[in-house]
């Protein structure tokens, strides 16, 4: 692509090896904040709901529809441009291919899909909106969320273990990969890349030349889901694995990466929310204090947590693992999407109103935990927590006391 | 290099290979070589990772017809 040179061993030292999950992880926390700055902290569960919506008032079905296009709404767009990021990054790094999983895999991607939409629907949030955003915005439902998540991976965990002795047809089967880049003659994946980031640098600019705010919060949205992409794609991050591993293989590094990026973007939110930076003309302080704290605090979070934890380890990724392996070429992932996507507007609609009788009020709750603690008292716990957390997944990696594999 | 076991997962992604890995290695004697089929770039990680943890013997990784082949011998 470019003669040998500085240029192509910049671009090699990008694109020939994975980067450390941790190094993704402060660059990832990094782009939330500027997020945040821009308009909200970094979410993905918005976008899916958004795009199964407009998949119902394109069907038809109004009462399941939106009126918000996906072509304005900033979290289906961030989610849109971050498959195009991993696509572009697969392309980059020759790890493109479309992996069609034995039938079994696609029916269990559909189902994680499909209760992660159920999960982030009634828990208020996925793992990225609900819990590395909503930790570090200091939201006291992100905690039950985030235990949530733990109890439901745990337990979908030992159905997989279960599934692999006494079901081992549903991962056995056909399969196969097109268009796998490791392969020669392959050069022209590069070129498609390269010609894909300038469409949506024109994409950008054709948003940002309007002129009106809104359209320039739309333009970075889409600009940052490309970087998004890219980041997610070369780092392999995955919260998933934060979850899980420690309970599979014991190892430590996933769960590292992700304490790591949830501390910077806590730096980083708390400075926004106590200064009350950003476009305070519109808002007042109060608002942009409870940007990313739901009324989900405990209950609705601890359940909607624990069914979307189910889902993200049946499908092999969360809403944004989802999103970027999906952009790599694993169809397994793409019926994830299309689970997530068309279960959330029907969630929204049909199961979340049921569970909302059913649950005392008085548990989904806002609690913005600062109003409680202080901000130092809020830091503080979250900061310990992390802490407790660290100390379990690095002795655990030691000992092996949780791990099954 | 002889070949014990195979394990085809192609087309399997994260965290399959390394399940039906784990589960493959512990029907093997120490000193046999596993040859595990994959399509997941993450397992060009994940794998020497978890032979390292495990006290399994990562021995080389190739690339043909889109797949990897990954040698691994039973620790």
């Amino acid at each position: 692509m470019f003669k040998k040179g500085i240029l192509r061993e910049l671009f090699d030292s990008l694109f020939s090896k994975t980067w450390p999950m941790w190094i993704g992880g402060i660059l990832l926390a990094v782009l939330s904040t500027l997020l945040f700055v821009i308009k909200y902290p970094w979410g993905a569960s918005g976008g899916y709901v958004n795009i199964g919506q407009n998949l119902f008032h394109w069907l038809g079905v109004s009462s399941l529809g939106t009126n918000t296009p996906i072509n304005l709404h900033t979290v289906a767009l961030l989610n849109i441009f971050i498959i195009l990021g991993a696509f572009v990054s697969a392309l980059f790094s020759r790890e493109f291919g479309i992996r069609v999983a034995p039938v079994g895999e696609l029916v269990k991607g559909f189902i994680g899909g499909g209760l992660m939409a159920i999960g982030s629907t009634v828990g208020i949030g996925c793992t990225t909106g609900g819990f590395f955003s909503g930790v570090a915005a200091l939201s006291g439902g992100a905690l039950f969320l985030s235990l949530g998540f733990l109890l439901g991976t745990i337990v979908a965990l030992k159905y997989i273990l279960w599934e692999m002795e006494a079901l081992p047809g549903i991962s056995m089967g056909k399969s196969c990969t097109l268009l796998p880049g490791s392969q020669p003659k392959t050069g022209w994946q590069r070129w498609l890349g390269w010609i894909l980031i300038l469409a949506v640098l024109w994409v950008v600019h054709h948003y940002t030349s309007q002129g009106t705010s809104t359209m320039k919060v739309l333009g970075w949205h889409i600009l940052i889901g490309l970087i998004l992409g890219i980041i997610l794609q070369r780092s392999r991050y995955c919260i998933v694995r934060a979850f899980r591993e420690p309970f599979m293989t014991g190892e430590a590094t996933a769960p590292v990466a992700i304490i790591i990026s949830v501390i910077v973007a806590l730096l980083g939110f708390t400075v926004i929310k106590y200064f009350g930076v950003g476009n305070a003309g519109e808002l007042s302080v109060r608002a942009i204090e409870l940007k990313s704290v739901y009324a989900n605090f405990w209950l609705r979070a601890l359940i909607g947590g624990f069914i979307f934890g189910l889902g993200m380890t049946i499908a092999g990724g969360c809403a944004v693992g989802t999103l970027w392996r999906a952009g790599e070429g694993h169809v397994k992932l793409w019926f994830s999407a299309a689970g997530f996507a068309i279960l959330a507007p029907v969630s929204k609609g049909f199961i979340v109103p049921w569970v909302m009788k059913i649950i005392p009020e008085s548990t989904s709750k806002e609690l913005f935990l600062p109003d409680v603690l202080g901000y130092t008292g809020a830091v503080i716990l979250v900061l310990f927590i992390l802490l407790l957390w660290y100390i379990f997944v690095k002795w655990n990696e030691k000992t092996g006391k949780f791990s099954a594999l | 290099m002889q070949v014990d076991e195979s394990l085809d997962c192609k087309g399997l992604s994260c965290p399959m290979p390394i399940i039906k890995l784990s589960k493959a290695i512990k029907k093997m004697a120490s000193g046999q070589v596993l040859e595990l089929l994959g399509t997941d770039p993450g397992s060009k990680t994940d794998i020497p990772a978890w032979c390292e943890k495990t006290g399994n013997v990562f021995l080389e990784q190739k690339e043909e017809d889109g797949a990897f082949k990954f040698y691994i011998k039973k620790g």
